[in-house]
């Protein structure tokens, strides 16, 4: 198999390698030209740590009955420039009016985060729809506090509690 | 012809066996450098009993004994009783969350020196795990283009990842 001759062959190759796509005889071809290439090891390396880095900052979405809960897959940061804050932006293409976020991995967040959850909530609110927080931690909490924003968006920490709160409503 | 191996090769050949048992067996997994460490003394062994007479066929015959570790090691611990089932399941420790953080970090800052549509690139390969032919369907791109923005991005998040080791690596000496 020729791993030089495409560059954008072998990327593919490597990421199907680490997503554990690959079958068995392709798999067993790469490992054993890995361990004579460094230059292919090395490109393995990179997309590895770059994958575990972005998988970090995915959003897992799931549905319990109407509402949609958004929780992020690493610590994370809400801040300016951050690509979490892109994440959560992409997270509200969908057209849901029932949201929880579970802030419980978000480490930091700055004006730019609040101002993306406060702008999260006016949509949503305008659908006639609402959105609620889970899980801040002490610092995000305090913060929350301070900008006043925890009077317009309701927290929880009880992931139960926080879901029937949007059937009370 | 006799292959020999000198001693950098050797350790070239333990890392990225490491990565190879990592990949197969887990990092968790708590023989990871023994199931290496035997990978490659019977790899040597072979060399000094001249087994391995062609240099290209080394790193093939390399990973069939790696395979052959790996094999022998997941029979003997599936044959092996489980005393206490959460030993299999180590809770992340407080200094694998803080690498995923400074990993994060280091996302973050490369994410900001690249232009959107490199940022949308490398979004839809790694993360929406998307083909290239989508990929350049959807976003308009030629195959140069795709492949000059995938580079161009994997050359700067690797810049930026070791400069960052580097400087974490002095500042804990």
């Amino acid at each position: 198999m020729q791993f030089h001759q495409d560059p954008a062959f072998r990327e593919e190759l490597i990421r199907d390698y680490l997503l554990n796509r690959l079958d068995a005889d392709t798999a067993e071809a790469f490992e054993s030209h890995y361990l004579s290439c460094d230059e292919c090891f090395e490109a393995l390396s990179t997309s590895h740590i770059l994958m575990a880095g972005l998988g970090q900052s995915k959003i897992e979405l799931r549905r319990v009955e109407d509402v949609l809960v958004l929780q992020f897959a690493g610590p994370a940061q809400l801040t300016r420039q951050s690509f979490e804050l892109e994440e959560l932006q992409r997270a509200f293409q969908q057209n849901d009016t029932k949201v929880l976020i579970d802030l419980g991995r978000v480490i930091k967040i700055d004006s730019a985060g609040l101002g993306q959850l406060m702008s999260h909530y006016s949509h949503v609110v305008k659908k006639r729809g609402m959105l609620k927080l889970l899980n801040p931690s002490a610092e995000v909490q305090a913060l929350l506090r301070l900008t006043r924003i925890d009077s317009v968006l309701e927290t929880y920490h009880d992931e139960r509690q926080a879901l029937q709160s949007f059937d009370a409503a | 012809m006799t292959v020999t191996l000198e001693p950098s090769a050797v350790e070239r050949y333990r890392l990225k066996l490491r990565y190879k048992v990592c990949y197969h067996l887990g990092s968790s997994c708590p023989d990871l450098e023994d199931v290496v460490q035997e990978t490659l003394v019977r790899f040597l062994r072979a060399l000094q009993s001249e087994k391995i007479r062609n240099p290209e066929s080394a790193a093939a015959f390399l990973n069939g004994i790696c395979n052959n570790v790996i094999h022998e090691y997941r029979r003997r611990r599936w044959k092996e009783p489980v005393s206490d089932p959460d030993i299999c399941r180590p809770e992340l420790s407080a200094d694998l969350e803080a690498d995923l953080l400074e990993l994060r970090q280091v996302i973050a800052l490369v994410m900001t020196q690249l232009s959107q549509r490199d940022r949308d690139i490398l979004r839809a390969f790694f993360l929406e795990e998307k083909d290239k032919g989508e990929i350049c369907r959807v976003m308009g791109l030629s195959d140069i283009q795709f492949r000059v923005a995938l580079f161009r991005a994997k050359e700067r998040f690797r810049e930026i990842y070791h400069q960052s080791v580097k400087r974490n690596t002095t500042a804990k000496h």
